[in-house]
């Protein structure tokens, strides 16, 4: 027999095909095509066109063809005027039509020949009935009446003579037995949309169903009750679907549309193909197997007949990855990889493998596990380095010499030798050299908020006497105020630190620890009191990164809002001066002395430094890099000058390690960072989308509509005064807290003798 | 080094990728049973179902979380020849304090591609919510949801044809404005004189383009998987290419007088064979550091740069957990007598450069 993959192209789409006894010989059908091929070793040929004649009706028009079981000479159409033709290839004249039964009212979907019987032929039709004709004294027989729409494929049972099935558009199936026409033998709903075909298994009891729910559906017919074997689901509505011969577990689909290729399930793997043959351009409109489980043939809307060999079919499961694999952010690994449960241990040769994948056993045994490993914590505190050292790092807020030694001892102490050792020759190189002035330097929003502060501490002496809660009382009921409070705020905390101390202050309070100290560090820090300072700092260690955080954000907000602000050349005159002329003079100096001394020393160290850095980045440790360039504040900027570290590197390094520590969860660390960039892309990253939502304290529901009154249980309960029990329909002052708050002259009247929470709920309320 | 844990992941089918998301506390797998399943570490660090659901018609290729400033959002890619953008919503409570339903809501159903989409990936963050797929028919598309607050409207923005079955694709992760967005694409296309099958696209804000910058002419075997490293801080990129070995290529881009046109000095860092047959998955850490490989003989291989930029084997997984050998370098004691070992030698064997050309670039 042949073995070969060819076609034949005709002048219209076949809607159905179907071979002779022997499977030398096909005929396809459709609306303007009918023909017999003859099946040769390389080719179709072409042995009869029964679509001839002077007159064409709609007799011609076929939906279905089927080749009579026994007379290799008789075959029989369902025309789509809803009549069932008999043709008789040996007839002598041109044309082989041979009677026409015009039984049934609408368009016939289906013929068949009963196997043993094959002068009985069996119609479904759209009307909703079947026909049985005989073709002896050439009239139906019988009619069964569906009860349903339409019929969509009848098929008798190879193995109970009498017994047929039917399929309806209505998602039924229906047994039927020859000799009862009056009722079926039993009826069942096997899909939720219209099923297109059906078919027996060749030697087990098994029906198969296909709908246009994309699934085909196998159901075992020998018991009483229908009961549902395996389920396929597909891509698309299945039109046609035929058991493959000899191999108990497969069967051939095609889609009705979408997907133009012709499916080989086996029903034990429901998921994937086990063969696909994609050679049609437009979808399959029949199937059928020449006898030998390796060929089949089918048409196709393309108008192309097609002879199919199982060499030629892709195998979709051997393209598809059988294996995961995932990184996580704490270097654990998850991975899955298919199981290979036989016994085959021999395939160690490459490609062997696969190859067997390809038999059918093989193919079902289709199995992943999942599993994860776990980066074990050996007990060295080297494991999480990233985390500990992000936590620990000091960026800023004291001394450069004071950052990298404890950034060193932090890195030391966590395993990291090696950035260790950058750390102390960074202090090296940009501390000792130059002597005290070099020793604190801040980075320069530290530097400009400290000054600030200062400066409104001696103009605010000054002018009101250092009278700070009057200030406090002054109305701030619009924004313009806020800044000025913002300051007050500051002021009041700057004046007296024994209030930030409370253990339970959120916000602004807490950035209050390191301005003063970095004050006191300004003061203590020339006269060699550096040993002190550490000292002291070192009992306040884990405080230090939140509260910066805590603080510069408010008070960032605010003051950049004009942009160029950010850029550090048109900020430091402003600075300069206004810290002379208060008479601060030790940070100022040094923002000047640095990059005047940095001129000073024979070798610029800039080039190692970044070196070092592009080193440590390129080595995936952007921690290193991006701590350094943090730490080194003003002094950066000889970095950039002196070596080739353009800011689009220096925007990459701190957006990278920005996405580390979020990755970490690091969220303070993360704004800390950014407001300690000097990138204007990198700042912004904070000030970007910052929305409040609010929602109604009693049902939770976001109010939409107003703020005080909730649409959904329409109370106004979440809106109520602390003081004066009244709804607050304009300004609602509230603590951050603990979230009470009310009428913002009633709040702030409160508090000129209060410290505590109006609603007795003891907490140190902060209205900012 | 590793512990090995077990998790019955229960897919009735093979299971065809497993993505963690952006902080590593979330799983999601897919299967070939058309399924998809998200995984929720607890505090003790084991792995519980919190969602399973039909996601398509057929095999789910692939599937990646998006970055959770846009939610928590997957992507899927199937056999059906769709792509699905999923969203997790959390219901609303009766009671307030309650803790509500959550669960999975399809957002998107992208239904451009007439063959197998065979993978999806977001962009990166940087350039808001996109998302890249690639199909069996060879051609990549490019989405973009304009508004990040709507997941269901997403505007195919590009359409790439690379004339070759694509298999994998990767997005270039760089945080450097320097380098525009890339995509790297990868076909199995098994003909090898079909060329190159790793190629590589860039987009150019002066023509709003996409355009192939570079093919890697060394690779003709069928490409499985494809990944750029995290770039963290790098000047230069790698890509980690699963085919029948494990390839890391070095792309250098060089700056062209105008600026605008980037091309790339390509070099291969390392081919590891160890593999001994075909390479499914590549993967790299976080940081771009260690690079994870597995293969056919069921191994996860780890493979790290060392000081010299020489590449090497670091740890071998068995999948089934049975036998999590670890590679003797960590201690760094090679004892003379299990130098003779067959064993040891392999592992010996694991880090070298199998082609004398691969070396010289550092």
């Amino acid at each position: 027999m042949t073995a070969k993959t060819m076609f034949v192209t005709q002048e219209g789409p076949a809607n159905a095909l179907a071979l002779n006894k022997d499977n030398s010989q096909v005929v396809i059908a459709g609306r303007n095509v009918f023909k017999v091929f003859s099946i040769e070793e390389n080719e179709f040929v072409e042995s009869c066109n029964l679509r001839v004649g002077k007159n064409l009706n709609l007799n011609f028009s076929c939906n279905d063809v089927a080749w009579n079981t026994l007379e290799d000479n008789i075959l029989a159409t369902a025309a789509t005027n809803g009549a069932v033709v008999v043709w008789n290839l040996n007839r002598p004249s041109r044309s082989k039509q041979d009677h026409v039964f015009s039984d049934h009212k609408r368009t016939v979907n289906k013929v068949n020949f009963h196997a043993i019987e094959p002068s009985w032929l069996i119609s479904g039709s759209q009307d909703g009935t079947m026909k049985c004709f005989d073709l002896r004294v050439k009239e139906a027989i019988r009619t069964f009446y569906s009860n349903t729409e339409s019929v969509r494929d009848v098929q008798f049972c190879p193995h109970s003579t009498p017994i047929f099935a039917a399929v309806s558009e209505n998602g039924s199936v229906q047994q039927w037995d020859l000799r009862k026409p009056e009722r079926h033998v039993f009826q069942f709903s096997a899909h939720s949309g219209p099923v297109f075909a059906c078919d027996w298994h060749p030697e087990h009891s098994w029906l198969a169903t296909a709908s246009r729910d994309k699934t085909i559906k196998v159901w075992d017919l020998s018991t009483a009750k229908p009961s549902l074997e395996h389920i396929i689901n597909t891509i698309a509505s299945v039109g046609r679907i035929k058991w493959r011969p000899q191999r108990k577990y497969h069967i051939a689909s095609c889609a009705l549309v979408v997907d133009c290729s012709i499916n080989v399930w086996d029903i034990r793997r429901p998921y994937v193909p086990f063969a696909s043959f994609d050679q049609h351009k437009d979808v399959a409109t029949g199937i059928a197997w020449r006898g030998d489980p390796q060929i089949f043939l089918s048409t196709s809307r393309d108008c192309t007949l097609y002879h199919h060999n199982f060499k030629d079919a892709t195998r979709p499961a051997d393209k598809a990855n059988p294996q995961g694999i995932s990184f996580n952010t704490q270097g654990d690994i998850v991975y899955s990889w298919r199981v290979n449960t036989s016994t085959n241990k021999s395939s160690k040769l490459p490609g062997l493998l696969r190859r067997n994948a390809a038999t059918s056993d093989d193919f079902v045994n289709a199995n992943s596990s999942l599993s994860y490993f776990k980066k074990s914590n050996l007990g060295l505190k080297g494991d999480n380095a990233f985390l500990l050292c992000a936590q620990r790092y000091l960026l800023t807020g004291r001394p450069l010499a004071d950052l990298c030694d404890h950034n060193a001892a932090v890195a030391k102490d966590l395993g990291k030798t090696n950035v260790s050792i950058v750390w102390s020759i960074i202090k090296t190189l940009y501390t000792t050299k130059v002597g005290d002035f070099g020793q604190q330097t801040p980075s320069r929003e530290d530097a400009q908020s400290a000054t600030m502060s200062t400066g409104h501490i001696d103009r605010d002496k000054k002018d009101e006497a250092g009278d700070i809660e009057k200030k406090v009382n002054k109305t701030p009921n619009n924004e313009k105020d806020d800044y000025e409070n913002e300051e007050d705020e500051k002021l009041k905390l700057a004046e007296d630190p024994a209030v930030s101390f409370g253990d339970f202050f959120f916000g602004d309070s807490e950035m209050d620890p390191l301005s003063i100290d970095f004050e006191r560090v300004g003061n203590i820090g020339l006269t060699g009191g550096l040993v002190t300072t550490t000292d002291r700092i070192d009992i306040q260690q884990p405080d230090w990164t939140l509260p910066t955080e805590a603080f510069a954000l408010r008070h960032e907000l605010q003051d950049r809002s004009p942009p160029p602000e950010q850029f550090p050349n048109s900020d430091s005159p402003d600075l300069n001066d206004e810290a002379t002329a208060l008479g601060v003079e030790d940070q100022p100096s040094s923002l000047l002395c640095v990059s005047w001394c940095l001129r000073l020393p024979h070798w610029d160290p800039s080039n190692v430094v970044v070196a070092a850095l592009k080193h440590h980045a390129s080595q995936g440790d952007i921690q290193t890099s991006a701590s350094v360039l943090l730490a080194l504040g003003e002094k950066r900027r000889s970095l950039i000058n002196n070596a080739e570290l353009d800011e689009s590197t220096q925007e990459q390094w701190l957006l990278a390690y920005i996405d580390m520590l979020t990755r970490f969860k690091l969220w303070d660390v993360a704004t800390q960072v950014i407001q300690l960039s000097w990138i204007m892309s990198v700042c912004q990253l904070n000030q970007q989308s910052t929305t409040v939502h609010t929602s109604c304290g009693q049902c939770d529901k976001p109010l939409i509509r107003s703020g005080w009154l909730c649409d959904r249980c329409h109370t106004a309960n979440s809106a109520i005064c602390a003081l004066c029990h009244r709804v607050v329909k304009g300004l609602y002052a509230w603590c951050q807290g603990c979230s009470h708050g009310g009428h913002m002259e009633h709040i702030q009247k409160w508090l000129e003798t209060n410290k505590v929470c109006p609603t007795g709920c003891g907490h140190l309320c902060e209205y900012t | 080094m590793f512990e090995a844990h077990s998790i019955n992941a229960e897919h009735k089918d093979l299971i065809h990728d497993v993505a963690y998301d952006f902080y590593g506390r979330r799983m999601a797998t897919c299967s070939s049973d058309q399924f998809v399943k998200v995984w929720d570490q607890d505090e003790n660090g084991d792995w519980n179902l919190s969602a399973s659901w039909k996601a398509h018609s057929g095999s789910v290729w692939k599937i990646t979380w998006a970055h959770p400033e846009f939610g928590q959002v997957l992507a899927t890619c199937s056999f059906d020849r769709t792509a699905a953008i999923w969203e997790e919503i959390v219901g609303e409570v009766s009671n307030p304090g309650e803790k509500g339903m959550r669960h999975w809501v399809r957002r998107s159903n992208l239904v451009d591609s007439r063959t197998s989409v065979t993978d999806v990936k977001f962009g990166p963050k940087s350039l808001g919510l996109l998302l890249v797929t690639c199909s069996s028919d060879g051609v990549i598309r490019i989405y973009e949801a304009p508004d990040i607050m709507n997941l269901s409207q997403w505007t195919l923005q590009h359409e790439i044809s690379c004339k070759l079955s694509c298999s994998c694709l990767s997005w270039n992760p760089s945080f450097s404005r320097l380098h525009p967005p890339m995509i790297a694409v990868g076909s199995d296309d098994p003909n090898p004189s079909t060329g190159s099958k790793v190629l590589i696209y860039e987009y150019s804000d002066n023509s709003r383009r996409w355009s192939k910058t570079e093919s890697i002419s060394t690779i003709t075997d069928p490409v499985h998987d494809i990944c750029f490293a995290p770039n963290l801080g790098r000047s230069y990129h790698l890509l980690a290419v699963a085919t029948n070995n494990v390839r890391v290529f070095k792309l250098k881009p060089l700056q062209e007088s105008g600026g605008v046109v980037q091309r790339f000095d390509i070099q291969t860092a390392a081919v590891f064979d160890d593999h001994y047959c075909t390479v499914w998955r590549v993967s790299w850490n976080v940081t771009g550091t260690i690079l994870a490989s597995s293969g056919d003989d069921g191994c996860v291989r780890l493979w790290k740069a060392n000081y010299m930029n020489v590449w090497k084997c670091v740890a071998v997984l068995k999948g089934d957990g049975t036998l999590p050998q670890t590679e003797p370098t960590t201690g760094t004691i090679a004892q003379p007598t299990l130098l003779s070992s067959s064993s040891s030698a392999r592992y010996y064997k694991l880090g070298s450069i199998s082609h004398p050309n691969q070396v010289p670039w550092h």
